[in-house]
């Protein structure tokens, strides 16, 4: 059984590509979220506001999609995204102090 | 006596097996039929007493026991044995008191002092009289009376360990008497007071010896009373004179010397004395006093102990007892003739001397008409029958020695007389003195010497008697060659001052300093002096001072000894000195008138022609045949320095049928009687070398020749008397001239006596044989030289290879028994310097066994020898050490016991005390309680089961399987099995290196191991109470498990009770609150206990039922009112929401909680408080609440945690409070501890302290799958617990996110080994700080980012998310341990 885990695609109001996730990422429903990833071409933007946890088999998704994407996060998942250094490849929206 | 029940087959079923342990009693206590007895049936019996039973029958000890209410009587093999004769098996399973009626009185009260006491009696060789063997018999016994315990450890019975001493105590007292008898201080006695000796001596034994009469014969055949012991004078019995032929006792039988049992009964024999008893002896034995060879002396009667039988060593004693006197009455009969011999010799040497200072003329003639017709045979003779001329020749040669002493003997008479007819003529001094001396030529050139005469011409004559000048120098010249064995003889005249100066000069033996001024007195003789011949009379120098006397010159004597001696005589010249009428012209020279006597004298001395020396050496006369002599012949040493006299005594000993060796002084007949000890020696008096008294001396002083009789001959007369030579220690003494008759008379004689002194050497021996206490004799080197029989039974060492040396071969090995060797070398070294002593030690017997013996001992003088010797004995006390070794061993471990308040540590103290006991390596024990390994305690506490080598562990296996109490043993130690009341046991001692376990150790070892099992039986009894009081106690206490977050700790103030007054308890209600109840009783100890375990048990209850804090109080308050005790407890009751940490609570007059938050505040919990339980039962109570904040902590207690003296209640709340609020770091259960150890008084807690502590928020614990669906839920547990820990959003994420990881990666690991595992998460909150455990049961990958990237990435993750990551793995599984700080 796979942790719940909402994939909206959609469109940023530029018209890029964006992919909204809502609940919770774990080892569990990572292939979900790269499968949904993968089906999106381009650029993209992922946006994890809805993300209550995100652990590092869903950076490790993230990691893989890194040259293209970019990433909306709440504080919340500030740590994790900084300990695992994806903020130094991955532009991050909406942290505290960040663009 | 009662016949024994034997018509049954029901015997040898049930039970049976108690007495398995032995074959030959068992079966008959099987037969008994038990169930009449007080002790029912043997299947039913205890424990204990099958233990006691077991111990009696397996030991070879004498041993009977006595068991329950009637003392029911049980004894084993070796008992029935030695001591219950006849009464059994009469005697199994009766009452003891009716076993041993006869001795109730004697062992009665000690067998009710042991079961009333407890304490064991030891009574040594006690006098028993026993009825075992159908009469009342004297019997001593050494023995101890041990309680023998029950199940419980109540005394019900007892145990005797005996061993018979009669023999021993019965036979050391007739050695006394035999020793007594024989130690008559003086050397002669007379035949009465010999007597007298013995009666008094005898009446100190009144035990064996009632009364006794010595009757003696009479020539005419009648017996008169000579001695009595113990019978009044006037008893019909004991009349003065007996008839020939008979009387009251039986003269005739003891005359032919035949022994003979007179029963004393009827008439003469009534009222007679009792001697050392309470009952006149009932036979009397009629022994002879035997004598060698002839009707004995007389007869002995003596009186028996009616309470002993005639047995062997009762009737050898008194045999003994009549050789004894019979011996004495010999000594003192012979003693008797010899000194009235010895008063006739010295009356016949008075006559001697008389007669010869009396000589006269008289003499001479028959001497003559001896000499001449003598001198006509030898010519007659010259070629006949050369038996004849030898004859002759003795004879010939005597007659002169006869005439020359004689003619000495006149000189001197005459001289004294005055009467002495010299006449001086004036003579060539030089010319006289060289012809005298050339006769002496020939003999001193046959000797060997060299002869050196210098004899030049005076210028003047010296006016001289011929005659005496004669004498003068063959006496000295023959002297010279008397003790010269080799250089020369000189001669010199020569002229000094007016004096002609004459030496004679010899370098021969010389004499000593203080012997030269003597030389020239009359009838002296220096002593032992190397010489040619002893004949002589010791007055040639006499004489020949006299006759130069005569001559108005002097002579001296220059002497050193060894180098030789010179005699000058100094004549004056002219004739002033002369009286004028004895003065003479020259006139013809004649020849010397006696020079023929000397020179046939001195070549006698000399070697014969042929060169054979002059005496026959250890010859045996030539013309005796020995082999047609009997092989009894009796050897004769003849030692004589006169060739002719030894020749005599050889024709007349021979002739009589006597062996004879000869020899020809005293040093040589010594050696010859070393080497092989002849029946007697006949020794002439003066001998060279070594003269006869010397001879006899030496003889005397060395024990192997002290007994070989020895005649001394002798010529001598007058000076020293003939009993001189008695004195010195010969047997007879005869003088010269003696006739053949005599002799052979006295050599018969002796050799009777002899064999009389040689009875008096095998009585000796027979004392010592018959000791029965080993007896050994050692020289001053401690070597040991002499043993007697009783030696040879208790050491196994025998007489064949005396002398033993130390160290001696019974002592303890030195390196198998250091200890034994030490205490043996210890009192060996007492020995010397120390007159007497006694100690007691251990010895090892030939065979190896150890034997504990006490040794006495004394110094003594051998009086045959003078040298100082070490008489001792040894006594065997093996039973009496093993006995008191038993005694204290089994008395320690019974303390030791008795001790022990578990059964752990009772088999522990068992274990230290065998240790000791045998001053063992290791004791251990192993017992195999059922379905578990076998476990193992030690005295080496580290050793366990697995520790032991396989071999030992099968062994120890296959041991545990045998019945209790078989010895078992093994080339390390040696064991026993023993019935632990949880299985089978194996008690196991190793001793060390080579160290023996003896018999003794056996026995010793089982008596303690049945003392064991009935004391582990009751330890384990009391175990089981104190486990059932324990658990019911625990009971009433609280709950046996608390919900998590709680920390609770009770101390009772009343030890080893585990409850008090004081309680806590804690209530899982149906909606997952919690009641919480603190509560405190009055007083404490059980009393207060049994109040506060219904009160909890109702307060539980009305929680249950979801009563509230409040309205829980008011009805306690109305339970309370119906207890006693229960008034005035205080009690702290509230409800907790664990969720919400919600508290709502209410105190009947308890002390308030402490509630100490995050923040370091306290807050006490004093709200809804009223007064304590039931003191106004129906008054409502208040209840409040408060919310116990994330990361705070409660803290309740009773007043003995906080309540001291002299000090307010408060200080120690606050002090509460301040440990609390210090531990913020430390678990709740941590926390307990250190409040309980901080606010503790020095001596401890005196009150009943109860304290409950909680932290909120309860610790989280889950335990679920290892699969990845899992991680959702935990995650979603973890955030809701989390939440109430009041953190902040990012921390939450970074615990999250942590344990996330950590999560799945168990997970992971989880799959891949073993799936279905599970993985336990605990989280933690402490005050400052958040602890995280996850453990699963796999093993993690090390991180590997390249291969792995996410999982790598995972444990970096961790690490960087929590401050501190401890990752453990081992083949149980990995746990991940992380801390995070929350403040």
């Amino acid at each position: 059984m796979t942790t719940p885990l909402t994939l909206i695609p959609g469109q940023q109001p530029d018209g890029s590509a964006l992919l909204t996730v809502v609940g919770e990422i774990d080892t569990t429903n990572t292939a979900a979220l790269g499968e949904a990833l993968d089906g999106i071409e381009g650029p993209l933007v992922v946006d994890l506001t809805g993300v209550e946890y995100l652990d590092s088999a869903g950076l490790s998704t993230l990691f893989a999609h890194s040259d293209r994407i970019q990433l909306i996060a709440t504080p919340l998942l500030e740590p994790v995204l900084a300990v695992s250094g994806i903020t130094e490849l991955v532009t991050v929206h909406g942290l505290t102090g960040g663009g | 006596m009662p016949s024994h029940d034997t018509d049954d087959e029901r015997a040898v079923g049930a039970g049976s097996g108690v007495f398995a342990a032995d074959a030959e009693v068992g079966p008959d206590l099987a037969r008994v039929d038990w169930s009449r007895t007080p002790l029912g049936p043997p299947d039913r019996w205890p424990q204990s007493l099958q233990t006691a039973v077991s111990i009696l029958l397996s030991s070879r000890f004498s041993m009977w026991m006595a068991w329950g209410e009637e003392l029911t009587f049980f004894c084993n093999a070796a008992y029935r044995r030695d001591t219950l004769g006849q009464k059994y098996p009469w005697a199994l399973g009766r009452p003891a008191s009716e076993v041993w009626a006869e001795i109730w009185d004697d062992i009665g009260p000690r067998i009710s002092t042991v079961m009333t006491t407890g304490e064991a009696t030891w009574d040594e060789a006690l006098l028993l009289f026993l009825e075992r063997s159908g009469y009342s018999e004297e019997s001593y016994h050494t023995f101890s009376y041990s309680p023998l315990r029950d199940d419980d450890g109540a005394v019900v019975g007892m145990l005797c360990v005996v061993s018979e001493e009669t023999e021993r105590v019965i036979g050391e007292r007739r050695m006394t008497t035999l020793r007594d008898l024989g130690s008559d201080p003086s050397v002669v006695r007379t035949e009465q007071e010999i007597l007298a000796f013995a009666d008094q001596q005898l009446s100190r034994n009144p035990q064996d010896l009632p009364f006794t009469l010595t009757y003696l014969f009479q020539p005419d055949g009648s017996a008169r009373l000579r001695g009595s012991n113990g019978m009044s004078a006037d008893h019909p019995a004991a009349p003065a004179v007996l008839p020939p032929g008979g009387g009251v006792w039986p003269v005739t039988a003891a005359s032919d010397g035949e022994s003979l049992l007179v029963p004393l009964e009827g008439a003469p024999f009534t009222g007679l004395p009792v001697g050392g008893w309470v009952r006149p002896p009932e036979q009397a034995l009629v022994m002879p006093l035997l004598q060698q060879g002839d009707t004995p002396y007389g007869f002995l009667v003596a009186g028996l102990n009616p309470f002993r039988v005639l047995d062997d060593g009762y009737r050898g004693f008194l045999e003994l007892l009549a050789g004894h006197i019979s011996a004495g009455i010999a000594s003192a009969r012979s003693y008797e003739a010899q000194q009235r011999r010895a008063e006739e010799l010295a009356e016949l040497d008075r006559a001697k001397t008389t007669f010869f200072s009396n000589i006269s003329h008289e003499f001479r003639t028959p001497l003559t008409l001896i000499m001449g017709p003598l001198d006509e045979l030898r010519t007659e003779f010259a070629d006949g029958d050369p038996r004849v001329r030898e004859e002759l020749e003795v004879a010939h040669r005597n007659g002169l020695r006869l005439g020359k002493l004689v003619n000495t003997l006149l000189d001197f008479s005459r001289i004294e007389a005055g009467r002495m007819q010299a006449t001086y003529e004036p003579v060539d001094l030089s010319l006289l003195t060289a012809e005298l001396a050339s006769v002496f030529r020939s003999a001193v050139e046959k000797a060997g010497l060299a002869y050196d005469v210098d004899c030049p011409p005076l210028a003047e004559p010296v006016f001289l008697d011929r005659g005496m000048w004669e004498k003068v120098v063959l006496n000295l010249l023959s002297n010279a060659l008397k003790f010269t064995f080799e250089g020369s003889v000189r001669v010199t005249v020569g002229a000094e001052a007016g004096h002609a100066v004459v030496t004679i000069a010899d370098t021969g033996i010389g004499v000593a300093a203080d012997e030269v001024p003597r030389l020239f007195e009359r009838f002296h003789r220096i002593e032992n002096a190397r010489s040619r011949s002893n004949e002589g009379s010791g007055i040639g120098l006499a004489l020949v001072k006299e006759l130069i006397g005569l001559h108005g010159g002097t002579i001296t004597a220059d002497s050193v000894e060894g180098e030789g001696t010179r005699f000058t005589i100094r004549l004056p010249f002219g004739t002033d000195h002369l009286p004028p009428e004895s003065v003479a012209p020259l006139r013809d020279t004649r020849a010397p008138s006696s020079a023929n006597t000397y020179l046939q004298e001195a070549l006698r001395w000399l070697p014969d022609d042929e060169g054979r020396p002059p005496v026959p050496h250890l010859g045996t006369d030539p013309s005796a045949d020995l082999s047609v002599l009997p092989d009894v012949a009796a050897r004769v040493l003849v030692a004589d320095d006169n060739a002719d006299m030894r020749d005599y005594l050889t024709r007349i000993l021979t002739g009589a049928g006597y062996r004879v060796d000869t020899v020809e002084d005293g040093a040589q007949a010594l050696e010859a009687v070393r080497a092989q000890a002849p029946d007697l020696v006949v020794s002439d008096v003066m001998m060279p070398e070594l003269d006869g008294l010397s001879l006899v001396g030496r003889l005397r002083e060395d024990t192997r020749t002290a007994s070989v009789p020895v005649l001394l001959l002798s010529a001598r007369a007058g000076q020293e008397a003939s009993i001189e030579g008695l004195h010195a220690g010969a047997d007879d003494y005869l003088v010269k001239p003696f006739a053949a008759a005599e002799l052979l008379a006295r050599v018969r004689a002796n050799m009777e006596l002899a064999r009389l002194r040689n009875h008096q050497a095998r009585w000796r021996a027979a004392l010592v044989d018959s000791l029965q206490e080993a007896f050994f004799v050692c020289d001053e080197n401690g070597a040991v030289i002499e043993i007697n029989a009783a030696f040879t039974d208790i050491l196994g060492y025998g007489p064949e290879e005396l002398p033993y040396q130390p160290i001696h071969p019974w002592w303890p090995d030195a390196d198998d028994d250091a200890v034994a060797h030490d205490q043996v070398a210890a009192a060996f070294s007492l020995l010397t310097g120390h007159a007497r002593g006694s100690y007691t030690i251990p010895v090892s017997h030939r065979d190896g066994h150890r034997l504990w013996v006490t040794a006495m001992f004394s110094e003594a003088r051998d009086p045959d020898t003078g040298s100082q010797v070490i008489v001792g004995t040894f006594r065997d006390v093996t039973a009496e050490h093993y006995a008191i070794q038993r005694e204290s061993a089994q008395a320690a471990l019974g303390m030791r016991l008795n001790r022990a308040t578990s059964l752990p540590e009772a088999l522990m103290g068992a274990l230290t005390e065998l240790r000791d006991v045998w001053n063992a390596e290791r004791v251990l024990a192993v017992v195999r309680r059922e379905g578990r390994e076998p476990e193992v305690t030690s005295t080496d506490p580290d050793l366990t089961w697995q520790d032991l080598p396989a071999d030992r562990r099968e062994e120890f296996t296959a041991w545990l399987g045998r019945p209790p109490l078989t010895a078992v043993s093994d080339a390390t130690g040696t064991g026993i099995t023993v019935n632990h009341p949880e299985g089978p046991m194996v008690l196991h001692i190793r001793l060390g290196e080579n160290r023996p376990f003896t018999d003794e150790d056996q026995l010793l070892l089982s008596l303690m191991a049945g003392q064991l099992a009935q004391a582990l039986v009751r330890a384990h009894q009391i175990d089981q109470q104190r486990e059932t009081a324990i658990a019911l106690q625990r009971a009433i206490l609280g709950p046996s498990h608390l919900p998590e977050g709680f920390a609770v700790r009770y101390e009772p103030a009343t030890r080893p009770l585990e409850v008090g007054g004081d309680w806590y308890d804690t209530v899982t209600l149906t909606d997952g609150r919690i009641g919480i109840v603190v509560g405190d009783c009055v007083g404490h100890g059980l009393q207060a206990a049994t109040v506060m375990g219904q009160l909890r048990s109702a307060c539980r209850a009305l929680l249950l039922q979801d009563a509230g804090p409040a309205k829980t109080l008011m009805a306690l308050d109305q339970f309370a009112a119906g207890i006693p005790g229960a008034l005035c407890t205080t009690v702290f009751c509230g409800v907790l929401n664990p969720e919400t940490g919600e508290l709502t609570y209410s105190s009947a007059g308890h002390p308030p909680g402490i509630l100490a938050r995050p923040d370091g505040t306290t807050t006490l919990l004093e709200q809804g408080r009223s007064i304590p339980l039931a003191v106004r039962p129906g008054r409502h109570r208040p209840e409040a609440s408060c919310v116990v904040p994330a990361r705070a902590t409660l803290l309740l207690y009773t007043d003995g945690l906080v309540e001291r003296r002299r000090r307010p209640l408060t200080v120690g709340i606050d002090q509460a409070g301040e440990v609390v609020r210090n531990g913020r770091d430390a678990s709740v259960d941590d926390l307990a501890t250190q409040v309980m150890a901080r606010l503790a008084p020095l001596n401890g807690y005196d009150d009943d302290v109860a304290l409950l502590l909680y932290r909120h928020p309860a610790p989280l614990e889950m335990t679920f799958p290892a699969e990845s669906s899992q991680l959702a839920p935990v995650r979603k547990a973890l955030r809701s617990w989390l939440a109430q820990c009041n953190l902040s959003p990012q921390t939450v994420q970074s615990v999250l996110v942590a344990a996330g990881e950590a999560c799945a990666n168990a997970v992971e690991h989880g799959h891949r080994d073993a799936p279905g595992e599970s993985v336990r998460l605990r989280a933690e909150a402490l005050v400052d700080a958040l602890h995280l455990t996850v453990a699963d049961s796999g093993r993690w990958k090390k991180p590997q980012p390249h291969l792995n990237t996410h999982r790598g990435r995972g444990i970096g993750l961790m690490h960087a998310l929590m401050q501190q990551v401890t990752i453990t793995a081992d083949t149980t599984g990995t746990t991940v341990a992380m801390h995070t700080r929350i403040a």
